[in-house]
């Protein structure tokens, strides 16, 4: 694999799963989660912190990242986003909301890479994690290993929407949630496992995109417009649109800026930003309720049978 | 009713309402920091109040007045500041036939050239003045463009997608301002010439009544234009979208209206920031400086009431202007444990929204709603025709 397509596999993947993560969180509770940033971030220093200090491969860490991206989701549901909802806030303090708890567990991050500088001599402020990674069939393993967990998880979370009686109970709240309220189901409880499910993805998919580029505590500040582009991309409409929409952003962005720069030089280098940004309001140009508003999405969405706002089934929970 | 008991009612209303008592908060702050910290604190802060209350207004004309979610405030802050950094100072280099192109942003040149410009700049007032208004008109200019061009994709979008659409276009042209050497450096700064420089050291004590006169014009500008037949345009548009375009509202010319008047301001807020601070840095154009704070100011003072905006900004840059003076002080725990308090500025940021949004949604001098004729107007109409019949 040439450098740029194993380090686009692996950002993508990371990307992928952070604009999954807004999408399910803004299907089910309308909020659109400027904190995933900090909560990406989150995810990184919990590995590195592990590889760092204990040894090991980044990857025996990434259980452990996907819990405290869970808890930092935890304590934003409870803390901020539950009295919003009880009180039918717009979508724009919603998102409002999720900023000043995104800054909130900025300044916690930098306190904490301060600690990390200050206690154990560590150089947390510039960290190439991908020397912490083995070899594998000549390349990076990195490369293999989180395209398939990205893959992984976006097959466990179709079985458990689908398959188990909760996960339906959710799809249930997400597509009216007044009636799923009148057929016995806890949406509070909804809110709460999407947070979960959502806080953790963000916090694994921050794991994932340090694998390719320099881990910094502005990290996820500096990559959460192309989460954002992701997100959109794939119409904030379905988990799987979202995910799609990350990768592609990920990934183009890689090979975008590797095109280019052989074709022009590489001053391209430091624009790289604009690739995917440029996909995103092309896209939205044409498409101004994104991806999802191509129709080919809904033969999709018909043919993988019963995606997050596809086909309506009774349901009683 | 005698105009006499009018103006007591109203003074009485003053005295009574929120703004009064926060700006005694502001006051008592103030006298503090002056008496423990002296003059040249006090000068700072008031300059950035006065910059940040002009990009703020500009903000809460388009997020407050209009609802747009103006989520790239910064974009059109940055044109401002590189149109300064860029443009005036290679105007007077072309006058004074010093180089004036691509070289003009180089380190090593325009380390050699802004001291030339700067020597002749505080040679004559006129010309220091002139130089200023240039800067302003600029600015604005480039400002309005900038907010022109970024309308033109953003009108077609709702919410959250403009929100977002937004942000990254301010992310954008940060980084390009960072990679494209010859607008503003890149990654060197580059100097601007300085039309305070004539008055020497006492350079920031003419600087706060300078941008003030500037922040009250805005300040007056906009507050006459919210009550002209366009901004009530602007808060029809934001009350409802539906009934503003049955009525007849051309939707799309209001927004761009808004966006255009909305940047042409905040980029004259940037442009008289790079001024204070005599360099243009790109990397420090972020949009935690340039979107973020000025929401959490416009949130606390008031979302829609430009009164409120101002008092916002004095308080929070106040809080903003004690965690940094005070840091070794009052957080001396965290030192001892090797952590810079610094970083309390974004919690405090933070904690800010998070309160405001919780507790005080309207914010701290809500907006007043006035209908279009006050009640006791409409009672007075009401027993003069019955006195007539």
């Amino acid at each position: 694999m040439p450098p740029w397509m194993s380090s686009g596999l692996i950002y993508a993947s990371g990307l992928a799963l952070t604009a999954g993560s807004i999408t399910l969180l803004y299907i089910a509770t309308r909020t659109f989660n400027f904190a995933v940033a900090s909560m990406a971030t989150i995810g990184f220093y919990t590995v590195y912190t592990g590889v760092a200090l204990y040894g090991g491969l980044p990857y025996q860490y990434f259980p452990l990242a996907l819990l405290v991206g869970a808890i930092t989701g935890v304590i934003c549901y409870y803390g901020l986003n539950r009295p919003l909802l009880r009180r039918q806030a717009a979508e724009i303090t919603l998102m409002m909301s999720t900023l000043g708890y995104d800054l909130v567990l900025l300044s916690l991050i930098q306190m904490y890479a301060d600690f990390l500088t200050n206690t154990y001599k560590l150089f947390p402020r510039r960290v190439t994690m991908s020397l912490y990674d083995f070899e594998l069939f000549g390349d990076r393993a990195a490369a293999f290993i989180l395209p398939v967990i990205a893959i992984g998880i976006l097959m466990i979370l179709h079985i458990f929407l689908t398959k188990t009686k909760f996960g339906v109970a959710m799809r249930a709240t997400i597509e009216n949630p007044v009636l799923a309220g009148a057929s016995g189901i806890n949406s509070d409880r909804v809110y709460l496992v999407s947070w979960i499910i959502s806080g953790g993805m963000a916090a694994l998919g921050g794991a994932f995109m340090a694998m390719a580029m320099t881990g910094t505590p502005v990290m996820g500040m500096y990559t959460i417009p192309l989460m954002f582009a992701g997100a959109i991309l794939g119409g904030l409409g379905s988990i799987y649109g979202g995910i799609l929409g990350g990768f592609v952003i990920g990934l183009t962005e890689y090979a975008g800026v590797f095109l280019l720069s052989q074709k022009f030089g590489a001053w391209v280098l430091g624009y790289r930003m604009g690739i995917p940004l440029f996909i995103m309001a092309a896209t939205l140009l044409i498409f101004p309720r994104g991806l999802s508003g191509i129709p080919l999405f809904k033969i999709l969405k018909s043919l993988a049978g019963g995606s997050l706002g596809g086909e309506k089934r009774g349901v009683s929970a | 009713m005698s105009t006499h008991g009018h103006f007591a009612e109203k003074f009485k209303d003053i005295l009574l309402g929120r703004a009064f008592h926060m700006s005694l908060i502001i006051f008592v702050l103030l006298a503090f920091l002056y008496f423990s910290g002296g003059t040249s604190i006090i000068l700072s802060i008031l300059i950035q109040v006065a910059v940040f209350s002009i990009i703020t207004m500009s903000l809460n004309l388009e997020a407050g007045y209009t609802g747009i979610p103006q989520f790239g405030r910064v974009a059109a802050v940055i044109a401002g500041a590189f149109a300064v950094g860029a443009i005036p100072g290679r105007i007077m280099a072309f006058f004074m036939s010093l180089p004036y192109g691509a070289e003009y942003a180089s380190d090593t040149v325009n380390v050699k050239l802004v001291p030339q410009i700067n020597a002749v700049l505080a040679g004559s007032w006129l010309l220091s003045l002139g130089f200023l208004l240039m800067c302003i008109v600029i600015a604005g200019a480039a400002g309005a463009l900038v907010g022109w061009l970024i309308s033109r994709p953003a009108i077609r979008l709702k919410e959250a997608y403009l929100g977002i659409s937004m942000l990254a276009i301010g992310d954008f042209l940060m980084w390009v301002g960072h990679n494209w050497n010859i607008i503003v450096g890149g990654s060197v700064p580059v100097y601007v010439p300085d039309p305070f420089r004539i008055f020497g050291a006492a350079r920031f004590n003419v600087i706060v009544p300078a941008f003030f006169l500037i922040a009250i014009i805005i300040f007056i500008y906009l507050n006459r234009l919210v009550k002209s037949p366009l901004g009530r345009n602007f808060r029809m548009l934001r009350d409802n979208e539906l009934s503003a375009s049955a009525a007849g509202l051309d939707i799309v010319k209001v927004r761009t209206q808004s966006l255009v008047i909305g940047a042409c301001i905040a980029a004259i807020g940037g442009g008289l920031y790079v001024i204070y601070t005599g360099s243009v840095a790109a990397i420090g154009m972020t949009r935690l400086t340039f979107t973020f704070w000025p929401w959490a100011y416009m949130m606390l003072g008031a979302i829609g009431s430009n009164v409120g905006v101002f008092l916002g900004v004095f308080l929070l840059t106040i809080l903003r202007t004690m965690i940094i003076i005070y840091r070794s002080q009052w957080f001396g725990f965290l030192q001892a444990a090797g952590i810079d308090p610094l970083w309390l500025e974004y919690t405090l940021l933070g904690a800010v929204i998070i309160i405001v949004i919780l507790f005080l949604p309207y914010g701290l001098v809500p907006e007043k709603v006035r209908p279009m004729l006050p009640a006791n107007r409409v009672k007075k109409v009401i027993s003069q025709k019955q006195m007539q019949t």
